[in-house]
């Protein structure tokens, strides 16, 4: 007799309750609490038991959430500054931004007068590296040179957007979404061989981590439910990466395209896009664009005639970066605390109410609309020899060229750096790069010519991630870049795993410190945090310090 | 590692049927903790708030430390040896002036089955009288009745593990997450991971919250609910047309009974929409398989064990019992309800609800106990109280049971008492009923004494002691010997284990239980000699002659009391989470701190007309009596039902419950009491509580 | 059917059987703080890390199903050394060492973790003894969930919740003003499945655990 395991009780109990309720029509008790601070300015014990009626969750399920999200902490005066403290803004003042802002406005982060007329809040990151540092004050986002001094004198205006090229001859990502893609599917072809198009066109995930797309879809499409479902990842928390950013608002009918085509595939009925709140014109530009598919019959019930329906909802989140990981991101969207659960069960069995889920990130559903519409040959030709597809990437102001170019997988990362980005600005030069966010690897001057693709870049510690190139020029300070990053690190850690929520502080405590940094111990304490981490927050932290540790050790204060 | 505890007992819970196993941490001769036990089968490392802290009442200054004998307007201690040479030539001097049935006596569903056989022995043996009766009269005993006649044993089907298996649940009148709240988590729980609850009850209890659907049926209307759910069954094709024909008979009659119960003739009688029951029908039979679970708001009426017949006879239509997930499991109230009528604490039975006018097993008795035993039924416990008034009955010896709080028509109950030539009590505190008591012998708690209980499913567990019992007092089985000694028949027991081995030799379901064989895991009944149980009953064939089941077809009856216009509403009793019953052992911990009263639960509408006030005093009347309790209103309760507790015995709310009782069983009608309600001026009527000692 | 090797010994399993289920199955152990039999695995404490054959690095044998010719080792060096860390930094947020009697304390033995070699911030003591029977001591509290999960998966009460992120994360009843003012039904799962006495039986606080006055 095989040995079989004692009956345990699932973990799935608040996420039932969420369905029950949502089925029949009450809010997410996240949404409830949103509108609470966007009313009010702060949540009150009132405002829980409110939104614990509303949602009909347990008031202890709704306290959770309300003590989890950025946006529901720090009170919130008449204005509302908020400061951004992501890695491209780091890199272009070195946080003095946000010291000057502070002294300026007399308040430290997290702080609102007593008179409630300002509050000024920390934000990570507002998505305007091209032009950092950035401040939101109220609805305007304000970055550049000068902003500080604007805010203060209450002049903050409208940043200017980033451009947005391409190097193909015809862009796959850029190109504004035209439905050709769904139109074509739903025409001739069979969700299955659309499935085994984006099998054989092996889409790589454009979220981190660079799972194939096909995949997900196909273990979706075979697990048992009597709903399924297809999330948009838009949680583009990465500081310095700005891609997704705009393909929601620029161009998102083609994003839309995508979710449609996966739910063919996959036999998926509705989709959700969980965008961030950071960037406030993403959801309704998403909502905007559903609005005209349905007009235009794109999406709704039988679409083109089709037999096929598929909706979408935009939701928001709340401010936090671990929701990018796609279990907290499902947890966020049911409008519970934003943490990682462990896999399996993976989202494509239980997912969103507990039901087959396919997540992909928002550019690697944006690659789908080409895929049907020209099939997996092209798609793999658009660079040939590396990944599959194009991809989009990002600079910081740094850049002579700030902007988001799309590009070849393959090129080397200077070539990408000193042709696209044109190099640095005020003479400045490289000293090192961080791709993909701050949990990529720092690749230092001298490993420039790595190609840009996925294995090229994890051979050197690097990842490409969101496709995010920070650059820190050479009057940066290493130790400094260290500090920024594990204090973003341990501010943003869920608090689910040990290591992760323990260990990033420690970490963080270790450089914040005057005292030299004991190696050994800090290295001990990486090991932990990246082999004994839930997810890839606590275990993808380490890659940057690591590559500091080789490349500045001298820069760092060791012991 | 320094030892926090001098003492680890595990022991079985001594408060309600689910029968948690418990660890028992005991420091300097006191009870400090109790945690559950992590491989207790029935509770699988759970339990509540009475299983693990109400354990204060152990050493509450109120127990009962020395017998105490009547002496003038009061009481005064006494020696053991003078309060059983009081009690033997009181019992001598009756027996021999009016005969051995002038005397009778009560075992409790509170003690071990080996005290409980013992009192039964003594009671038959020692006096000569079939006068034994159990509180389980008062609560279940309809089950045991409608389940022996359907399918030939008196205990659940199964168990709590078929609530994991189960795809569908049905449960009727019980509120489990208060009243059996481990029993209740667990169905929560499997009503959280897909299994389709139905809920019917005249309240909205929690479990509704979490169920697929809730019923709310007039009280006294059960019997048209289950009678309208086998007409959907049968009208919309779920019957198992295999298994009526190869495992059933009689189902003809119900056949034609159920017709005339279409759902919008149930809907008239019962108030449930038509829909609804269409529904709950569907969920229950269209489940692979499904489970039905009732409690005290199916038995406690005037044809509570007939609901619980038409119960039974949804299993057998869709052949859902006798199989992982398709289970009866009556909730049983108390810790040892199954196991005190096991017992033979019967009026009618010996151990194994074998008849006393059985000559066989008569006879088997009379050669192990030495004595000639009588083949007449003796008397019930209502039917005591009567004879008492009557003058017929002289004696009583309760043990463990408070009738002057607990029993309904407490007038009659107190006058039945205060007729008595003598009577003696057996409890752990001075109770309503002791008051009455001419000889009151100080006994031990659950936590104190060694034997076994029997939970609602039918499982035997171990209980062990984890301290000592106070002062002088004994162990009931210690007492019910020691007094059989002195009235002349020795049963020869030095331990309860003692008496496991008697009861095993003489009782074929308990054929194989030894105290080695029960362990840690329990013993499901019927148990073989070579020690194999019975978790599942009924797999193959139903204990009956021929083995078939029974369908009873019994029609719709109208309870025994109905609102009228002078008591225009409804009055239903249950229980709440934080206390137990009477209150006597949750009353003594700080448990009265979470839960400090009774109050009257009345619909908002209601409130409204009869100009009562949320948190307001009111006065309720019955045909039979009065009391003055708070007012609360909720929407958890429909329009012209109210609805409270029974936990405080300053309320008296048994005052207002009437004679009406089950027409089989004597089971009385609890749960359907017309009342009216008025608010009055001030609260003073309202009692307030005595101080609870510490 | 499901074959797997645990530190050389064979075993068959029905599929979805985990890792640790597997080890226990065959009489061996891996330390554990957040796994509670009674609940669904959590994977949170990362203390029961074993090694497994092809794996880049440990895996929590809590969460990790087993497969087909997996083969574990429950003494892998890497594991060991990762899962002591972690406990070292759990007892370094702790502003006293645990309780002999929790099982923290009995973890903390049994993989013999040393003098913490990352001190730093510990948890604001803040403590609830308002309820007659259930204490919170909120600075004890490692945040490992099995109260939340107790009184969601076992009791169904959903009286608790974890509060707060990062280092700050911690446990709350109802809106944090107590047991007595939540869905509380006083139970006491959460209690019982405490592996730090943050939240603890009062009767049980006084003698054992004594605190300043």
């Amino acid at each position: 007799m095989p040995y079989q395991s004692p009956r345990r009780p699932g973990s799935n109990n608040l996420v039932e309750l969420v369905r029950r309720h949502h089925a029949e029509g009450a809010p997410t008790a996240l949404q409830v609490l949103k509108d609470a601070m966007e009313r009010r300015g702060e949540i009150t014990d009132d405002d829980r038991r409110v939104a614990a009626e509303r949602s009909r969750m347990p008031e202890a399920a709704v306290h959770g959430v309300s003590t989890f999200y950025d946006d529901l902490l720090a009170p919130r005066g008449e204005r509302h500054v908020r400061v951004c403290t992501g890695t491209a803004c780091f890199a272009a003042t070195g946080g003095a931004h946000v010291d000057r802002l502070g002294d300026g406005l007399g308040l430290q982060l997290g702080e609102r007068r007593a008179d409630r007329s300002v509050s000024l809040a920390e934000t990570v990151c507002l998505g305007f590296c091209h032009s950092a540092p950035a401040v939101r004050d109220g609805d305007t986002i304000d970055a550049g040179p000068g902003v500080v001094d604007r805010v203060l004198a209450d002049q903050a205006r409208p940043a200017l957007e980033p451009q947005w090229r391409s190097v193909l001859g015809e862009p796959v990502l850029i190109r504004p979404g035209d439905w050709s893609g769904l139109t074509r599917a739903l025409r001739e072809l069979t969700p299955e061989a659309l499935l085994d198009d984006v099998k054989a066109a092996n889409v790589r995930g454009r979220g981190g981590a660079g799972f194939p797309a096909g995949s997900k879809w196909e273990l979706a499409r075979k697990a048992a439910g009597e709903q399924k479902f297809i999330v948009a990842n838009g949680d583009e928390g990465d500081p310095g990466s700005y891609i997704d950013k705009y393909l929601m608002e620029r161009n998102p009918a083609l994003l839309l395209e995508g979710m449609a085509l996966a739910g063919y595939a996959v036999g998926a009925d509705h989709g959700f896009v969980l965008c961030r709140s950071e960037y406030p014109l993403s959801k309704p530009a998403l909502e905007a664009a559903v609005e005209r598919a349905h007009a235009d019959g794109l999406l709704g019930v039988d679409i083109l005639g089709s037999g096929f329906s598929f909706d979408i909802t935009i939701v928001e989140g709340a401010g936090s970066y671990v929701v990018g990981e796609e279990t907290a991101l499902l947890a966020c969207l049911q409008g519970l605390r934003g943490t990682v659960s462990a896999r399996p069960p993976y989202p494509a069995q239980h997912g969103v109410h507990g039901l087959p889920t396919v997540v992909n990130n928002v550019e690697t559903l944006c690659n789908i609309p080409f895929v049907a519409l020209r099939g997996a040959e092209a798609y793999q030709a658009l660079s040939p020899g590396a990944t599959a597809g194009s991809k989009l990437v990002c600079f910081n102001e740094r850049f002579q060229r700030p902007g988001i170019h799309e590009v070849r997988f393959g090129t080397t990362t200077r070539a990408l750096c000193e042709d696209l980005g044109g190099g640095l600005i005020d003479g400045r030069s490289i000293k090192a790069v961080q791709i993909g966010g701050p949990l990529g690897g720092i690749l230092p001057a001298s490993q420039l010519d790595t190609p840009f693709d996925f294995d090229e870049l994890a051979a050197v510690g690097c990842m490409v991630g969101h496709g995010g190139i920070v650059a820190f020029d050479d009057e940066t300070n290493m130790r400094d870049v260290a500090r920024h990053l594990l204090r973003f690190g341990a501010h943003e850690s869920c608090g689910k795993c040990f290591p992760c929520r323990i260990g990033l502080r420690r970490a963080h405590e270790m450089f914040a410190a005057e005292a030299r940094v004991d190696r050994e111990r800090l290295e001990a304490l990486l090991e932990t945090l990246e082999l004994g981490s839930l997810c890839a927050h606590g275990g993808g932290m380490p890659a940057p310090i690591r590559s500091l540790l080789t490349h500045f050790t001298d820069e760092l204060e060791l012991a | 590692m320094p030892d926090r505890f001098d003492t680890d007992v595990t022991t079985t819970c001594g408060y309600c049927g689910v029968g948690c196993r418990l660890e028992a941490h005991a420091r300097d001769g006191r009870i400090v903790s109790i945690s559950p036990a992590l491989d207790g089968p029935a509770n699988r490392g759970h339990t509540c708030l009475k299983g693990r802290f109400a354990h204060q009442f152990t050493r509450s200054r109120e127990r009962l430390t020395a017998p105490l004998i009547r002496e003038g307007g009061g009481f005064r201690p006494a020696t053991w040896e003078e309060a059983i040479t009081r009690i033997a030539s009181e019992f001598g001097r009756i027996k021999a002036q009016h005969g051995p049935d002038a005397i009778a006596g009560l075992a409790s569903s509170r003690a071990t089955n080996e005290d409980c056989y013992a009192m039964q022995r003594l009671m038959r043996a020692a006096i000569g009288t079939n006068n034994i009766d159990n509180c389980s009269r008062v609560c279940h005993s309809p089950t045991s009745f409608a389940m022996r006649r359907a399918f030939g044993l008196s205990g659940a089907t199964g168990g709590f593990s078929d609530i994991d298996f189960a795809d569908a649940a049905i449960v009727i009148g019980a509120n489990a997450t208060e009243g059996h709240p481990v029993a209740g988590a667990r169905i929560k729980q499997a009503a959280l991971r897909g299994m389709k609850l139905v809920t019917v009850d005249p309240r909205r209890i929690e479990l509704a919250d979490y169920g697929a659907l809730h019923l709310s049926p007039r009280p006294g209307t059960n019997a048209a609910v289950m009678l309208g759910l086998a007409n959907v069954i049968a009208r919309d094709g779920f019957v198992d047309g295999d298994y009526l024909a190869e495992r059933t008979e009689g189902f003809e009659a119900v056949e034609e009974l159920i017709a005339l119960y279409p759902p919008d003739v149930v809907e008239g009688i019962s108030g449930i929409p038509a829909r609804d029951l269409e529904a709950a029908a569907h969920i229950y039979a269209e489940a692979d398989d499904a489970s039905l679970v009732w409690g005290l708001g199916v038995t406690e009426h005037r044809y509570g064990s007939e609901v619980v017949q038409l119960i039974c006879n949804l299993a057998l239509m869709t052949g859902k019992v006798g199989r992982p997930g398709s289970a009866l499991l009556p909730l049983r109230g108390q810790n040892n309800v199954q196991g005190s009528s096991d017992m033979g604490a019967l009026p009618d039975t010996y151990t194994q609800y074998r008849s006393v006018a059985d000559e066989e097993v008569a006879r088997a008795f009379e050669v192990r106990w030495g004595v000639p035993l009588s083949r007449e039924n003796g008397l019930k416990i209502p039917e005591m109280f009567d004879a008492a008034v009557g003058g017929e009955l002289k004696a009583m010896y309760i043990f463990g049971e408070d009738v002057a709080q607990t029993d309904p028509d407490t007038k009659h109950v107190v006058h039945a008492l205060k007729s008595l030539e003598f009577l003696v009590c057996q409890d752990i505190f001075e109770t309503e009923t002791t008051k009455y008591a001419d000889v009151i012998l100080p006994a031990s708690s659950f936590l104190e004494k060694t034997g076994t209980f029997t939970n609602a499913e039918r499982r035997i567990q171990l209980v062990r002691p984890a301290i000592e019992p106070p002062g002088a007092a004994r162990t009931d089985f210690d007492i019910i010997t020691t007094l059989s000694r002195a009235l002349g028949h020795d049963m020869g027991f030095e331990t309860p284990e003692d008496a496991m081995r008697e009861i095993a030799d003489l009782t074929p379901h308990f054929a194989g239980v030894t105290y080695e064989r029960i362990g840690r895991r329990g013993l499901q009944w019927p148990v073989a000699q070579d020690g194999t149980d019975s978790p599942i009953l009924y797999g193959e064939r139903f204990h009956l002659p021929g083995g078939r089941g029974r369908f009873a077809a019994l029609p719709y009856k109208e309870p025994g009391d109905a609102a009228d216009e002078e008591f225009p509403l409804i009055l239903v009793t249950g229980r709440r989470l934080q206390h137990y019953n009477a209150g006597t052992m949750t009353r003594r911990t700080a448990n009265l701190q979470l839960l400090d009263s009774d109050w009257l639960e009345i619909h908002p509408d209601d409130a409204r007309r009869l100009g009562v006030a949320d948190g307001a005093p009111v006065k309720v009347r019955s045909r039979v009596g009065h009391i003055q309790i708070e007012a609360r209103l909720t929407e958890r309760i429909e329009p012209g039902h109210v609805f409270t507790a029974f936990h405080f015995p300053e309320i008296r709310t048994n005052l207002l419950v009437g004679a009406s009782a089950d027409v089989n069983t004597s089971c009385p009608e609890y749960k359907v009491i017309a009342v009216a309600v008025q608010p009055v001026a001030d609260r003073a009527g309202v009692p307030t509580l005595t101080a609870a000692a510490g | 059917m499901t074959r797997i090797t645990i530190d050389g010994r064979d075993l068959e399993v029905e599929p979805g059987t985990t890792v640790l289920d597997a080890v226990r199955a065959l009489g061996g152990s891996v330390p554990t703080l957040c796994f509670d039999e009674r609940q669904a695995p959590f994977g949170a404490c990362r203390v029961c890390l074993v090694g497994a054959d092809g794996a880049p690095g440990p895996i929590p044998a809590c969460t990790t199903p087993c497969r087909d010719g997996m083969v574990i080792d429950t003494h892998d060096e890497t594991a060991r050394r990762v899962a002591t860390a972690v406990v070292e930094l759990v007892l370094s947020e702790l502003p006293e060492p645990p309780a002999e009697h929790t099982e923290l304390a009995a973890v903390a033995r049994a993989l013999d973790v040393g003098e913490p070699r990352w001190p730093g911030a510990q948890h604001d003591g803040d403590h609830d003894e308002r309820h007659p029977y259930l204490a919170f001591q909120h600075e004890l509290c490692i945040s490992c969930g099995r109260c939340v999960r107790a009184c969601e998966e076992v009791q169904g009460a959903f009286a608790l919740t974890a509060t707060g992120r990062g280092f700050t994360a911690n446990v709350a009843a109802g809106l944090d003003a107590g047991f007595l003012d939540s869905a509380c039904v006083s139970c006491g799962a959460c209690a019982d499945t405490c592996p730090t006495d943050a939240i603890t039986e009062l009767s049980l606080l006084t003698p054992v655990h004594p605190r300043p006055a």
